[in-house]
């Protein structure tokens, strides 16, 4: 049997390997997607204070400390049981939109949009910031990073340190907006408003106008008919910070609403032999292996499934963009909803849909009177036991469940985290990926391992790896094994396509 | 000149937060009003780069992990050595960019990025697992790494004990 080695992924947070063995005719016999296990967690959490855990989960990640901070300050919430006040959830909204910002203007202009933007075949070396910049032009180089840093200030400010926030405490924040802090934002809320019409606009321009990219989104080799999840407000529209957890499934209907704290009712978790990481599935549909359809419970939980699991988005111009996103892509409405799009390259247009919402709802939440209450520090006397948190971290619902004793020291620690809750689409998107693309005498190049790795970057993976080891990027390196384990062949990005 | 010492690194994954535990040790003994910036992060990429934003120099110490490593050994290396042993290392932030390529971003833009980078690479061993001390090898070496971050500093340090 061949061996092919994807190793280690490309711009995927976390050290991922992908094998994929090819069978005695060539063709693609399985593949595996695998992520190095961090231990000992819960034992480091286990025996400290509940209120560290906002602070200390914020360290797991690089890419997504405030996702973790506002989740783990949601289960401080329920963990001492104080509903927040409504200009506390203000002030956490307007921090966590804001994040938003930054981590999906990075993923479309950095990570998943340079595979449009620049081509899924131009050279590896090409296909990040510094292709896209040649693209589009050095000015909106700029405004992406512009809008990276004055978004980066807002979270610094609201959460009390930049990157690595602090304010999160259970039942408020520990820090009030001011008003001159206020009309600051006012402008920069109107820059991400402008900035995210525009990315959009970019979306239109380089990928719609283009028949051969439109084809890509719409091929089957990226298509999956499973269940969505996403949290929806009270009228089922998209929200990041609060709601109920909605799962529609692959036909469109509502299969199941329910509050964060009931969660284990509704997922269960498969464990592989072949993965550190289990896979999350809808209990009440039931495993059936990687394979999507009414009968698996497979769900994905991503900005398209977000869409899909929503009736729509709750401020203006995101409601024009989410109507135009599933015109476009040929859903019909049934019972007032659209039919869910289950194409996942249109995940990237998915996720500036929800940019636009973000930078809206921000604007939303700034000239609001009660942004600036000073009064968002609670004093809290309930003895704590068990709580659960839930946010749409930008990569998949987040959620948080901290058990303690009754002086709050904590005992048990349990976390789902974004990217875990794809873990069997993404391994089933690489196979079906691999096996269109890889058969008999297939010629392995760069541009084709890029599209398999397309396969799964448009769910944004990340595996909540944060060892920043020096020094620079990672390979992407193809290793072909014949039936006797010997290297035949070697194919590695970095060295312009020269077998090495 | 601005000056930046910037420690990289997870604090609580063991021995990936020797990078912060110097800077936190820099900090402790550098003379009260040296004009220096002292910073953490567990970044890389772009954000990496944009924190060095308006710097026109920045001493980096983060952990560095090799095949066949000796942990506890240091590193000193330029951003030219970084460049050249990029293609076979992990990234420091595979989310967005390298802190190469943010690094050439950076400047393609027009953003003030800092003319010299010297890096403080420490051999680790220990980064898959939870935990806020590093392992005793690595521990060893924060004193001498601290002494030479400090000697870069030399002249601001004379400056602010001189005024």
């Amino acid at each position: 049997m061949k061996r092919v080695t994807i190793d280690p992924i490309t711009r995927l947070e976390g050290h991922g390997k992908i094998e994929i063995f090819l069978n005695e005719e060539g063709d693609v016999e399985n593949t595996y997607l695998q992520i190095p296990e961090l231990r000992g967690f819960e034992q480091f959490c286990v025996g400290r204070p509940a209120e560290e855990m906002p602070r200390i989960t914020n360290r797991i990640c690089g890419v997504c400390p405030e996702a973790h901070h506002v989740a783990g300050t949601k289960a401080l919430d329920a963990l001492f049981h104080v509903e927040p006040s409504s200009s506390v959830k203000k002030v956490r909204e307007m921090f966590y939109n804001a994040f938003y910002v930054t981590d999906h203007t990075t993923h479309f202009y950095a990570l998943g949009g340079p595979d449009f933007v620049v081509g899924p075949d131009a050279p590896a070396a090409e296909r990040n910031i510094l292709g896209v910049v040649h693209k589009v032009g050095v000015e909106i180089g700029k405004e992406v990073i512009d809008t990276r840093i004055r978004n980066h200030h807002v979270i610094k400010i609201v959460g009390g340190r930049g990157v690595h926030p602090v304010a999160g405490l259970p039942g408020g924040w520990s820090k009030a907006i001011t008003n001159e802090e206020q009309e600051e934002f006012k402008e920069i809320c109107q820059k991400n408003v402008d900035f995210a019409l525009f990315s959009l606009k970019v979306f239109d321009d380089i990928v719609l106008a283009n028949q051969d990219y439109v084809d890509l989104i719409l091929a089957d080799t990226f298509t999956h008919r499973t269940y969505y999840m996403g949290t929806v407000d009270e009228h089922n529209h998209v929200n990041f910070y609060d709601g109920m957890i909605r799962v529609t499934d692959p036909e469109g209907k509502e299969f199941a609403k329910y509050p964060a704290k009931d969660y284990a009712e509704h997922v269960a978790e498969r464990v592989e032999s072949w993965s550190y990481l289990k896979f999350p599935y809808l209990k009440n549909v039931g495993w059936n292996g990687f394979t999507d359809g009414m009968e698996s419970g497979i769900y994905c939980a991503t900005p398209l499934s977000r869409l899909n699991a929503s009736d729509g988005m709750a401020t203006p111009k995101a409601q024009e963009a989410f109507e135009k996103f599933y015109e476009t892509l040929g859903s019909k409405k049934t019972n007032g909803r659209y039919e869910p799009v289950h194409h996942r390259l249109a995940t990237h247009w998915a996720r500036l849909v929800e940019l636009l919402y973000a930078a809206e709802r921000m604007q939303e939440l700034v000239n609001d009177p009660e942004i600036t209450d000073p009064n968002v520090r609670p004093i809290v006397t309930n003895t704590p036991d068990e709580g659960v948190g839930s946010v749409e971290a930008p990569r998949g619902t987040l959620t948080h469940h901290y058990w303690t004793d009754e002086n709050g020291i904590l005992t048990k620690v349990n976390l789902i985290v974004g990217t875990t809750n794809n873990n069997a689409p993404i391994t089933m998107s690489v196979k079906k990926a691999a096996k269109t693309l890889i058969t008999k005498g297939t010629v392995i190049t760069d541009g084709l391992l890029n599209r398999i790795e397309m396969a799964f970057r448009n769910y944004d993976p990340c595996m909540s790896c944060a060892t920043h080891s020096l020094p620079g990027q990672m390979p992407l390196e193809v290793v072909i094994w014949d039936s006797d384990g010997k290297e035949v062949e070697k194919l590695s990005q970095f060295t312009d396509n020269q077998r090495v | 000149m601005k000056t930046l010492v910037l420690g990289l690194g997870n604090p609580i994954l063991t021995d990936d937060g020797v990078g912060v535990l110097v800077a936190e040790e820099v900090r402790k003994n550098l003379p009260k009003d040296t004009p220096i910036e002292i910073n953490e992060v567990s970044v890389g990429g772009l954000s990496l780069m944009e924190s060095m934003i308006g710097y026109d120099r920045v001493i980096l110490i983060d952990a560095f992990q090799k095949a066949d490593g000796n942990p506890g050994t240091v590193h000193k290396m330029t951003l030219q050595d970084l460049i050249a042993i990029s293609p076979t290392q992990h990234s420091a932030s595979p989310h967005d960019a390298s802190l190469v390529t943010a690094l050439e971003a950076g400047q393609r833009l027009g953003f003030h990025l800092p003319k010299e980078i010297i890096i403080y690479a420490i051999e680790v061993d220990n980064v898959e697992e939870f935990a806020d001390q590093p392992t005793p090898l690595v521990a060893e070496v924060i004193p001498q790494v601290t002494e030479s971050v400090l000697r870069e500093l030399h002249f601001e340090i004379s400056n602010a004990l001189a005024s």
